[in-house]
Parts: C-alpha cells; structure tokens; sequence
C-alpha cells in the first residue's frame, strides 16, 4: 500500500528541496548579495508547480491512443497535443473573458470613460518609479525636440511660456518647468509600448535578445532592461562594429602592402627563373592561417574569431563560381539559331491553325469546359433545355434585332447605299500628286534591319531633355517644316491637329519622332503612351486612305509597318485598335466597305496570322469579308472592283492554311457569270445567282486591254471595257489560285466542277461574237476563234486546264469515306471499384470538385460547432456573472435588511422592556 | 313610333339654340353669313317638312342641295345630315311603308319618296366613293344610320337590306372608295369589329363580291378587311353585340356554324381569285394562323395550297406548312410532296430570309422514322451539296440537321464510313479513283444514288474558316454519342449575329492578347526593297501585291 497523500507531498517537497533545513542569518544575508535569492525563488516556484501537476492527475489529459510518432518540418505540434490542461485551458478562456466580456457587460449602457494614455500604465513590468523616470525623460526629450532651428530665443522661451503672477514665475520648483500632466501624456503617446507596431517591438526583443546573450551572465533573467537602456547598448554596439571594421580595413591595407612587396617575385616566377629562395616571411602571415589559430595568436577572444570563422564560411557557400561566359558565335551559328527561331515560331503557328492549344492554355480551356459542363448540369437541374449550340461557341448575341444595321431586313435583302455614290462624287480622280510623294519616302528607311526597333533605330534623339518633350513641341522647326519634338497625342483629333499641314509624306517621320521621343526606356508613362499612339495610328490609316486625295500607298504601308512593330510591344492596345475598327464596319456599313476598311483589312492580313484557327481579330475579318463578298452590291463595276479587292484579301489571309470559303467561291462564279458577255442558259452550279441591276456584260472586242487592276478602281465610276476584261481576268487568276488551294479538299471535285463550267462558259462566250448563228456557233465549238485579246482568253484557257487537271486529280484521288474508324465505346462497367487498403476516414472522392466541396463542408461544420461552442460558453459566462451579481445584490440586501431589523428589535426590545417594568410596576403597586 | 317622336322633339330642340345663334352671328365675315344663312335655310327647310306632308317638295330641293356640282364633289354635308334626319323620321312614322289599304295618292307619294330615299343612298355612295375623307366618313355613318333606321322599321326588309340593298351598296363603295384607306380602317373600327351583324354580313358581302374576277387592289382591300377580323370565336360563343337591335330574331346571327360558313366562304372566294404573287404569298404566310381557323372543312384550301406548291421558289416553300397540315390532319393524298420538297433544295434556298422557316418544317417533315432509307439519303446528300455554296449560318444549321437524319435512319451512315471488301472494286480504286455515285440532276429523290455515296462535303466543311463552323462539322466524324441536337437552337444566326459575338458591342480587355505575326514585312502594298529578294516576291501577301496595282 503506498503511503498516504499528505505523506507522499512531504517526501516530495524534501525531495525537491522546498522544504529543508533552514538557513542561517548568514547565509541568507550572501544570498540576498548575491541575487542567488531572487534565483532560488524561481526554481521553488518551478517545483511546487510540478509537484501540484503531479498531485492533481485531473489537470492533466493524456490522448488515450497514441499516433505514430513523425517529424516535420514544423516542429513538434503533435508532441506539444501529447497532453494538454484542460483546467488550465479552461481558467485562460475565463480569464480572457473576464477581460472582454465582463467589461463590456459592464460597460453596456453606460456612454464615456476614460482611457489611460499616459506612458506605462497598462505595463505591469515597470515599477512607479521607473514610470515617473521614463516620463520625466519623455518630456524633457519633447523639449529639447521643440527648440529646434527655427527656435531663435532659447533661453527666453521657457519665460515666453511661464505663468506669471504678479511678475513672478508660478513655478513650484527652482529652475526646473513642471509641465502639465496633460501634455505628457500626449508625448506618450506616440511612442507607448502598448500603441507600438508590434513589428519594431519584435525587433527592439531581438536585439535584446542579442545583448543578453552577448553579456555576461549575471543579469537576472526575470528582470527586462528599460528600452532606454536598450537602445544605448545598440548605440555602444554599432560604435564598436564600426571600429571593428576600421581595423579590419586597416589589416586589408596592411596585407595589401604586403602582397605588392611580394609582386617582384611572382614576375621572377613567371620569367621561370628561379628567384633565391627568400627568407621565410614572418610568423604573423595571418590571412594563411586558420582563422582561429591566428586569433589566437594575435589574442582576439574565442568568441569573436568564431564569428569570424562563420561569416566567412557564409561568404564561401554564397561565393558564386565563375562560370565560362558565352563564346561569341560566328555567322553560321547565328543563322542557324535565327532558323531555329523561326522554326519554332513557325511551329507554334502550325500548330495555332490546326486549333491545337500550347501547353499551357490547355488546362484552361479544360477548365472552362469543366465549367461549361458544370453550367449544363446547372441547367439540367433547373428543367430548362441546353442550348446545343452554345458548345460550338455559338451565341445568339442579345440585343439582336436592334444591333441590325436599318434596311438589311435578312440575309438576301442587300442595301445600296446613297452614300456610296456621295462619296465618289467628291472624290475627284487626282492621281497627279502620288507620283511626286512617291519619290521621297522609302529611302529614309533603307538601312532598317528587321529587328524591333527598326523603324526608330535611323533617328537620334534630339538634345534637350527627352523627358518633357511637350514643353518644346513645335518649338524648334527644321528646314522642311516638321518639329523635332511633338506631344504624344492622346487621340485620333489630336494627332489629325499636329499632322495637319503636313505633307503625306512626312508623317512617317512625325511616327517615327514620337515613337523615339516616349520610347519606354525612356520614362515609365511611356508605354501606355505609346499605347494609345498605337491604336491612334490604327485610326489614322483608315483616316488617310478614306481621304479623298487618296494619300500613297508608300505611306500607308509605312504606317502600317509602324502599326506592326508597335504590335508587338502593345499587342493589346494594336488588336483593340483593330477590333473597334472591325466593329465599326461590322455595325456601320457591313455591305459598304470604304477604302479605308479594305486598307485595314489588308493591314490585319500583314499584322496579324490569318491562318490560325481562332484569332481575336483575323477570325472577325474574315467573317467581315465574307459578309461582304456573300451580300454585297454587284451592281455597279466599282463594287466588283471592291469585291474583287475583297476576294482577294480573302484569299491571302487563306494562303497559308487554305481553309474553304464558300463565299468567295460564289461571288468569283457569280461575279464571272455577271461580266460574261452572255448571260448562261443554264445554272452552272449550286451557288446563287445575283444579277446586278442593269448589265455590265463585257462586249468582247478585239481592242481591249485588260490591265492590272488598281486599288483607286473601288472608287472610279466610269465604266469602260478595259476594267471589266482586266476584271475578268483577275477573278480568272483568283480562281486559279483558289483552285489550287481547294484542291487536296476531298470536295474539290464538286467544288471546282462548278468553276469548270463557269470557266466554260466564260471562255465559250468570249469566243462567239452574237452576230454568229448557232450552227456555225456550233462550228467554232470545235475551232473556237476568241472575239477577245489573246491575254485574256489566254488567263481563261490555262485556269480551265489547271482546273481540269485538278478534277481529274481529285477524281482520281476520291475513296468512299471512313470516318468512323473510332475504337468501340466501352459499355459502362457496373462492378463497384474496390480500394485494397481501404481506410474509412480518407475520401475517395474521384471528382475533385465535389471532394473540395466536401473538404470545404467539414471545415465549415467545425468551424461553426467552435463557434457555437464558444459562444454557449460566453452566455453561460455571462449568466454566471449575472447571477453572481445578483447574490451578491441579494446578499447586500439581506444583510442591510437584516441590520434594519435588529435596529427595529433592537429598539422594540427596550420599548418592550420599558413596557413590561411599567406593567410590572403597576402590578407591583398593586 | 314612340321612339321616331322622341327623336324629332329632340332633334327640335337640339336645333332651337341653333336658330337663336343666327342673328348673333350676322355680325361675323360675310363669308361665314352665307354659310349661317344655307344652315338656316336647311334647317328651315327640314322643318317644314315634319311640319307638313305638303312640303315633301323640300327633300329634293334638299338633295339637289347636296349635290350640286355632280354627285360625289364638295357635297354640302350639312345638307347630307338633315336629309339623313328627315328620312329617318319618315322611315320610322311609318311613311315610306305602303300601307294594304291605301288610297292611289297615298300610294303615290310612298313611291316618290322611296324614290328620293334610293336617290339619297346613291348620292351617298357616290360620296363615300369619290369624295375627300372626312366626307366619306360622314357619308358612311350617315348611311349605316339610315340602314339602321331601315332594318327597324320596314318590315320584312332588314334580311334584305342587308343581303341586297343599303349595305351591299355601302359595302361595295367601301371597298372601291378612292383613297379609302382611312374609310375602310373606319368602317372596320366603328362597325365591323364591335358588331357581329355587320362582321356577318360583311363575310356574306366579300363572298358575293370577290365571286367575279377583281383586281388586285381590290383584293388587297379585300384581304385586309377579312384579316382584320381574325379574331374566330369559340363554338360557346354568345353572339350578342348587335348593331341592329332586331338581329337578335335572326336565328342564322346566332348560330356559330354560320359565320364560321360565312367566313369561309369569303376567304374562299378571296382565294380562288387570280391573285397576283405578293398577295397569294402574304395569304400564304398568314395561313395557318388566320385563315385556317374559320375553315370548317380545311381541305377547300387544298386547291390554293397545291396550286400555291406547285409555282416554286418562295410560294412553294410558304405553302408547305398549310399543305403539311392537310396531309396530316385530313388525309390529303399528295404524293408528289416528297420530290417537290426535294425540288425545293435549289441553289438560292440557303440564302433565303425564309431559311428558317423552312428549315422547322423540314425537321417535322423528315422526322417519321418510315421514311425510305433511300430518300432521306437524298436529302442528306442535296443538302450537303448546297452547303458547299452556303453562308456559315446555313452550314451550322445543316450540319446538326444531317446529324439528327443520320441518328434516326443509321443505315444512311454508310454515307459516312464505307468499308470496300469487294477486292475488284477496291483495286479499281486505287488504280482511277471513283466518281459520285450520286446524280444531282435527278429529280426524284428515291432515285439518286445518294445513299451509295459519301460526304466528302461536310468532310470538306472541316476544314472551313470560321472555326465555329468547322468545329460543328466535325462532328459527323466523331463519334455519334450524343442522342439528338436541337435543332432550334442552330436556326437563326446571321452575320451580323456572328460578329457580334466574336467583337462584342464595347471595349472591353481581351482575355487572350492575341498573337502578333512575327515577322514585320519588307512590304505590304509597294515594291520595296524587291532587288534584295532578287526580283522575286515572297514576302506574305505577295498574292494581293501580284494581283492589284498600288499606286
């Protein structure tokens, strides 16, 4: 049987030495010397709290089932869980209530109190007098700070601001200002312990820290340093560091010396000869040594030379090596890296027109199909159908009916505009001026290379400062009247201002002198400067080219190269530039497109890769040019003109990736069938035929001459043979390039038949004059004599045997389909899937979605049952409290009731008593 | 007559502040003397006539008051309204009936006025007919008064009246009014539209008239009056709202069946009309929705709608929905639909405004699962084709479409995986390729070859450029997993539609920066820097610069 409780306390308060024998008056006077008391106190309180642990096994819980024991990187938190004081959690949650709660339950309604600012009140660390000492010194700091500079009359101050009574100072004490309390306090303020970012606290801990340990031992650890204290040590150290690396310069100059006394050797060394040996240098060569040993030589202590040692062990793990620099490449290499570059950027793209995504934007478009399918499900819930197409990217855009340009009532309903015809009437042919501008541009550029910053690289910055060029826009003029500096214009209206009474020509230059002036290296602004200049430029060339003097196409495409390097430092501004651009055709005049919008056009086939399978721009040019090819006007011969300009571009932006394009076959057949000098008898195919109003048939005639059909054709009004022969033979080369690109389409025969015939019917009736009757039409069938000049039956003849060719190819070439050579569907498996080593507390959800929604659910539930917990625990805190409150009410009550009572008595007893001797009395006389 | 005297007083009294107006009024512009002095004289006039039977002269002085320059022009309405007033009294005191036994003088003035009655409802047509607007309006109230006053009053006349007399003449002056616009709007506003008698015999009139050959103004006319009535009235129907008070003893006015017969026969005469072809397009469109509802046997449209079928294009595609509904609901034998549908796949439908629509009848059209594999192959293959020639909103409808045909008859899915075994025919293959089996020209859809063909179209599609396109394209090659698409959902997009959705309608930051082409040109427009290149343009766009000359 193991001894009683009280026995047990005993021997364990022996043990630990609390109790004990008695020290004697002596040795506790040397103990109180020398502060081993305050140390013993500590170690007592240390004891008695074990023994208390160990006496109330209830204070403490172990886990009933031990987990397996790991490390991490975090430290122990598992070993601190080990067992934990459920008592002593509870009395910290009451105590940390009894700190809020309470006092807001005694604070509720009730409005004002104070608050005690002054310096150190809420700091239980500091002793009355270290206060009043640390607020003296406070104030007279202030003081000091207060006579500054601008303080002229220092000494008459403190009268200026001394009450006076009577002529006399109301100071209570010689000399020195008693300062109000007030004031104080305010100083405090500012630098409180309480008020101080805990940050700088932290830091002014560890320095302490530091000095701690660097001082001597005998410093009671209980006791904290006053910051005052603190901040001298900091001083007294930096001072000392600072002389340390005096020294250390010093040393550095010394060894420095010594080594350039050895230089004259090492050259012996290197001229191989043999130097006499010199006489061994003396012992004090420290830098060889081992850091400590010459430490210890030269009597540094041991504590500092080991510092030394680990700094330079620092500076050896983080010494970077050197590493052998690039050789400098020869031609060879540089082309072959150039063709790799190009190669790669050439792969990117190939892979961009099959629709393939990098790697890297792949996992986002899974992630929005994820959510598209989420969406779905979303909708399946709500009972309401998916929209099918929307999974192809299709949308019905809202707002439909009013986005719809007046007069276009549907598809083949097409509208001619009046302005059309307005323009060209103020459009005065004046092909007189392009040829002088021709001249001048172009050469400016000559020597660009094709790097980025080609087109500034001819231009030096102007002297002045570059940073604030709009102080001297338009200031310094040069011969051919262009400023060297202009302000960076921040719209369209802005640069049509500086660039108005400038000659065409010499805007490239103004681009060019912009561009230079805000280059981003230049300023941070610079880039969103340029930005906007960018999407301004965008603007302006289809400003210039809808201009009726129709500016040089020299200059235009200067601009555009502009354009182009531009978009590729601003790729976002140049391709919102393009879009609103295409937007305004898209809404403003889809059927009638301006010069302007075909330069634009031809612009986003130069900028932009039209063979990707999705662009943010050359998708939408596309679809514009097609609009445009598929419903356009073809009643006049400028309209073809432009809608030849507009097959054109479509098919270079397909050049490279030869995508089909149903509307640019129509309108080539269709706009053939149109011109032929007669009209078909027959349907030639399956595309839909659009008669323009009145005939723009070609008389054939011996005489014409078609030519190379130019841009400023879209506007010309006049009709003439020529243009519709050189019309022809452009949409004849246009097929025949077509053909060529369609051609490997397994479609191609049905596609190309119908340019066959069409092509048949062209050239037949370009052979027959009207004049001849069918019999000896029939008759030239065999020998066809062309009524028209022998290029353009020529283009007509070798487009139909390079499209005949193809068809025969094509026929050759066709195989029934097979396109569904899939692997067959899995049918879905029913067998559950089993884990082996299944354990039931881990989740096996395979959606990763739902187990985060699971994962996020638990840490809600818990998350809330702590909070209910917490606050169950607060109402019964507080209704402890009240309760509590009300006994003591109670109480009070009863006590001052009970007073009252024993008065009543008190005074009721003697009122009695008198009343009783009365009695008595009067019966005694009786 | 309780009523007639009623109103005689009233109209007496109404006058008297009238009479007393008139010397006050003398003191106004000489002008508007004259014109007091004609209202007086009228009103005098008028008077003496309910004074007397002596004065019965007065009405023609009236009438030939109101017609002075020829009947029709600037008639003196004021004259119109008293007349209107004085044979409405005599109408209803009885005096325009011959009584049995009336004496020969009697008799003699009851045929003169009946006389001046019609000469005052022609007077009136003609105005309604020629004259300026707001003096056919007053004609055509004035007049539905008088046949008000009639169809009271005379008895055994207001059937009639009705069929033959008053309002046959109102109703055909209506229809063939000058200008009558605004006539015709009033007339359906005031009288047709509130009051079934007169919705009645209006339906009775069109019929009667349309029955002889009219021109088409006039059967426009025609045709808007009968669809502004389109409002067909539930078998439960209480017929109630009656001009004429006595309509209601008219059994026939009560009876639902008749004015759904009368309604028909209206719509019927209209139609077998010569109808120009905007008409009979603008009938056709308003079909299923107007016109079929009053028909109690549907199948008299079958003529219309087959003769309609059979003109082509347009027509015959607004025709379809009515015809499909005969075929379905009345067990109209047409055999000829299926090649006439097929008829109707030509070059110029996908581009089409009614491509829609035509698509919507297709899909219920094609949706039996009893159609000939053969046929639907047809279908497929015509579709196909034309979509080589179509507008990317027609591609992404057709596609879908073909998907849905494909899901339904699988043995039409050879057309997209067909596996040679015969070893012959594969080694001719190899050797010279092979053509299409199918033959366009062929007008009968059972007879095409198409289903011994492929779709090596859509298979082109694949690779069309606007990549929406070519995704949904692609689907035919892919795997057919999913049961049917919606064919609603792919039906109405446009150009305008598509770009919207691919620009936006602002500026807004793009989610992607998109990529710029790397290599900036040598030259875009011009012949710059050609020597370096040797003379020889490969520079991108070399297409464009070879084609157009840029100066």
């Amino acid at each position: 049987m193991p001894p009683s409780q009280l026995k047990q306390l005993k021997a364990s308060l022996r043990d630990t030495g609390v109790l004990g024998p008695q020290n004697s008056k002596k040795q506790k006077r040397q103990n109180a010397k020398s502060g081993a008391n305050a140390q013993n106190r500590v170690q007592r309180e240390a004891a008695l709290a074990a023994i208390r642990d160990r006496f109330n096994p209830f204070e403490i819980r172990t886990i009933s089932r031990n987990k397996f024991d790991v490390t991490t990187r975090d430290g122990g938190t598992r070993a601190a869980a080990g067992s934990f004081h459920p008592g002593v959690t509870k009395s910290v949650g009451e105590e940390k209530r009894r700190q809020t709660l309470l006092r807001e339950m005694e604070k509720k309604n009730k409005v004002g109190g104070i608050m005690d600012r002054r310096f150190g009140e809420n700091d239980p660390s500091m002793t009355p007098e270290e206060r009043a000492a640390e607020r003296f010194a406070r104030a007279s700091q202030k003081k000091l700070r207060k006579d500054s500079m601008f303080n002229l009359e220092e000494e008459d101050e403190e009268e200026e601001f001394q009450l006076t009574h009577k002529g006399e100072s109301l100071s209570f004490g010689a000399g020195d200002s008693v300062q109000d309390d007030f004031e104080e306090d305010l100083d405090a303020d500012e630098m409180s312990d309480s008020e101080m970012p805990r940050k700088r606290k932290r830091v002014l801990d560890d320095a302490e820290f530091e000095d701690a340990e660097a001082q001597d031992e005998e410093e009671v650890p209980g006791r904290k340093k006053s910051k005052h204290e603190v901040m001298q040590e900091v001083i007294a150290k930096s001072k000392f560091h600072k002389a340390q690396r005096q020294m250390a310069k010093e040393d550095d100059d010394d060894l420095r010396e010594e080594l350039d006394k050895d230089l004259p050797d090492l050259f012996d060394m290197l001229r191989s000869v043999k130097a006499p040996p010199k006489p061994e240098p003396p012992k004090d060569d420290l830098a060889a040594m081992n850091p400590e040993r010459a430490a210890l030589l030269q009597g540094k202590s041991r504590e500092e030379t080991e510092k030394e040692y680990d700094q330079r062990l620092k500076q050896l793990t983080f010494d970077k090596r050197s590493k052998p620099t690039d050789r400098t490449m020869t031609e060879e290499e540089k082309a072959e890296e150039e063709a790799q570059r190009l190669k790669a950027l050439e792969e990117q793209r190939i892979r961009r027109m099959r629709g393939e995504e990098t790697s890297g934007e792949e996992s986002d478009v899974a992630q929005g199909e994820d959510e598209e399918h989420e969406t779905d499900a979303d909708m399946f819930e709500d009972e309401s159908l998916p929209d099918d197409a929307k999974v192809f990217g299709l949308q019905q855009p809202t707002g439909h009916s009013t986005s719809r340009p007046d007069g276009v009532e549907d598809e083949d309903d097409f509208i001619i505009e009046d302005d059309l015809v307005e323009t060209r009437s103020d459009v005065s042919a004046s092909f007189d001026e392009e040829d002088e501008d021709m001249t001048g541009s172009g050469e400016e550029f000559d020597e660009e290379s094709e790097q980025e910053d080609e087109l500034i690289n001819g231009l030096t910055l102007p002297e002045g400062k570059p940073g604030d060029p709009g102080a001297t826009a338009g200031a310094q003029e040069t011969v051919d009247g262009l400023a060297y500096t202009y302000a960076c214009p921040g719209s369209h209206e802005e640069f049509l201002q500086i660039v108005e009474n400038v000659a065409y020509e010499n805007v490239p230059t103004i681009i060019q002198r912009i561009r230079a002036l805000y280059h981003p290296r230049l300023h941070s602004d610079n880039k969103a400067k340029l930005g906007r200049f960018a999407a301004i430029l965008v603007q302006h060339v289809a400003y210039m080219a809808n201009q009726p003097e129709h500016p040089p196409f020299a200059i235009l495409e200067n601009v555009l190269r502009h354009i182009h390097s531009l978009a590729k430092t601003h790729p976002e501004s140049v391709s919102l530039a393009f879009r609103a651009q295409l937007r305004d055709i898209a809404t403003g005049r889809p059927l009638n497109l301006r010069p302007g919008d075909l330069i634009i056009l031809t612009g986003v086939a130069a900028i932009f890769p039209t063979s990707d399978h999705f662009h943010a721009i050359s998708t939408p040019a596309h679809l514009c040019l097609a609009r445009y090819l598929g419903q356009g006007p073809v009643n006049r011969l400028s309209d073809l003109c432009t809608g030849t300009y507009a097959a054109s571009l479509a098919l270079q932006y397909q050049s490279v990736s030869k995508r089909y394009m149903p509307e640019l076959l129509n309108y080539i057949l269709n706009t053939l069938c149109a011109l032929s000098p007669e009209q078909p008898s027959a349907s030639l195919g399956s595309f839909p035929l659009r008669n323009p109003t009145e005939s723009l048939r070609l008389k054939p005639s011996k005489s014409l001459n078609p030519r190379k059909l130019q841009f400023w054709d879209i506007t010309n009004t006049t009709e003439s043979g020529d243009l519709k022969a050189s019309l022809i033979t452009t949409l004849t080369s246009l097929l025949g390039t077509a053909s060529d690109l369609w051609a490997s389409r397994s479609a191609a025969t049905e596609i190309l038949e119908q340019a066959h015939s069409v092509l048949q019917h062209v050239a037949r009736s370009c052979s027959s004059s009207r004049t001849t009757s069918k019999k000896q039409q029939q008759q030239q069938q065999q020998k066809p004599q062309p009524q028209v000049p022998t290029s353009l039956s020529d283009t007509v003849q070798s487009t139909l045997d390079k499209i005949s060719s193809h068809l025969a190819q094509s026929r050759r070439a066709r195989r029934p389909l097979l396109l569904h050579n899939h692997r067959p569907l899995a049918i879905k498996t029913a067998i559950p899937k089993f884990e082996d080593s299944f354990n039931p507390d881990k989740h096996y959800d395979p959606n990763r979605e739902r187990a985060e929604a699971n994962r996020l659910k638990a840490e809600y539930k818990r998350e809330r049952k702590g909070a209910m917990r917490e606050l169950r625990k607060d109402a019964n805190f507080v209704a402890r409290e009240k309760l509590r409150e009300k006994r003591e009410k109670d109480a009070e009550y009863e006590r001052k009731y009970r007073r009252l009572v024993a008065e009543v008595q008190n005074e009721e007893g003697r009122e009695a008593n008198a009343y009783e001797r009365e009695k008595r009395m009067r019966q005694g006389k009786r | 007559m309780p009523t007639a005297i009623d109103k005689t007083v009233g109209s007496k009294k109404r006058k008297s502040p009238k009479e007393s107006g008139v010397p006050s009024s003398k003191r106004r512009a000489v002008a508007e003397n004259e014109s007091t002095e004609s209202m007086a004289r009228i009103q005098q006039l008028e008077d003496q006539i309910s004074e007397s039977r002596k004065h019965y002269n007065n009405i023609a002085t009236l009438i030939s008051m109101l017609s002075t320059d020829g009947p029709g022009t600037n008639p003196d309405l004021a004259a119109a309204v008293s007349l209107c007033r004085v044979f409405s009294r005599l109408i209803a005191g009885g005096n325009l009936t011959e009584p049995n036994h009336a004496a020969e003088n009697e008799k003699i003035v009851v045929a003169w006025l009946k006389e001046r009655c019609r000469e005052y409802q022609k007077i009136l047509a003609s105005i309604m007919r020629e004259s300026d607007t707001s003096s056919q309006i007053t004609a055509l109230t004035l007049s539905m008064r008088l046949l008000n006053e009639r169809a009271i009053h005379i008895p055994g006349d207001d059937t009639q009246e009705w069929t033959s007399g008053l309002f046959r003449t109102i109703f055909e002056a209506v229809v063939e009014a000058r200008d009558g616009q605004a006539l015709q709007s009033e007339f359906l506003r005031k009288f047709v539209k509130p009051y079934e008698d007169v919705t009645y015999y209006t339906f009775l009139q069109v019929a009667d008239y349309a029955a002889t050959a009219r021109s088409t103004e006039i059967l426009e006319t025609l045709v808007t009056l009968l669809s502004a009535c389109d409002s067909v009235p539930s078998p439960e129907h209480d017929f109630e709202k009656f001009y004429i008070k006595t309509s209601k003893q008219n059994k026939k006015l009560l009876s639902f069946n008749s004015h759904k017969k009368r309604a028909q026969d209206a719509w019927l005469a209209v139609l077998q009309n010569n109808l120009s072809q905007p008409l009979r397009k603008n009938l056709l469109r308003v079909m299923v929705h107007h016109i079929e509802p009053w028909f109690t046997r549907p199948e008299l449209l079958m003529d219309f709608l087959t003769d309609s079928y059979n003109v082509g294009g347009a027509t015959s595609l607004l025709a379809l929905s009515g015809l499909f509904y005969l075929i379905q609901e009345k067990n109209l034998d047409y055999p000829q639909f299926y090649p006439k549908l097929y008829s109707l796949l030509d070059a110029d439908l996908l581009h089409s405004k009614h491509r829609s629509r035509f698509f919507r009848l297709l899909n219920t059209f094609l949706a039996s699962t009893h159609l000939p594999a053969t046929l639907v192959a047809s279908f497929i293959k015509r579709l196909s084709r034309l979509a080589l020639n179509a507008p990317p909103a027609a591609i992404v409808t057709i596609v879908p479409f073909i998907y849905n045909l494909f899901k339904e008859h699988p043995s039409c899915t050879f057309m997209l995986h067909r596996v040679i075994r015969d070893e012959e025919f594969k080694a001719e293959l190899e050797a010279e390729g092979m053509d299409d089996p199918f033959d366009p020209a062929e007008p009968d859809p059972d007879h095409t070859g198409a289903i011994d063909s492929s779709l090596w179209e859509i298979e082109s599609l694949q690779s069309h450029y606007h990549p929406n396109v070519a995704s949904i394209a692609r689907i035919i090659s892919e795997q057919f997993t999913k049961q049917r698409y919606n064919i609603e959902d792919f039906l109405d997009y446009t150009y305008q539609g598509m770009l919207q959705t691919e620009l936006g309608t602002g500026e807004k930051p793009l989610k992607r920066i998109p990529v710029v082409e790397y290599q900036i040109p040598k030259r875009i427009f011009t012949d710059r820097l050609l020597q370096e290149d040797g003379g020889l343009d490969t520079v991108p766009g070399s297409l464009v610069r070879a084609l157009w000359d840029f100066s």
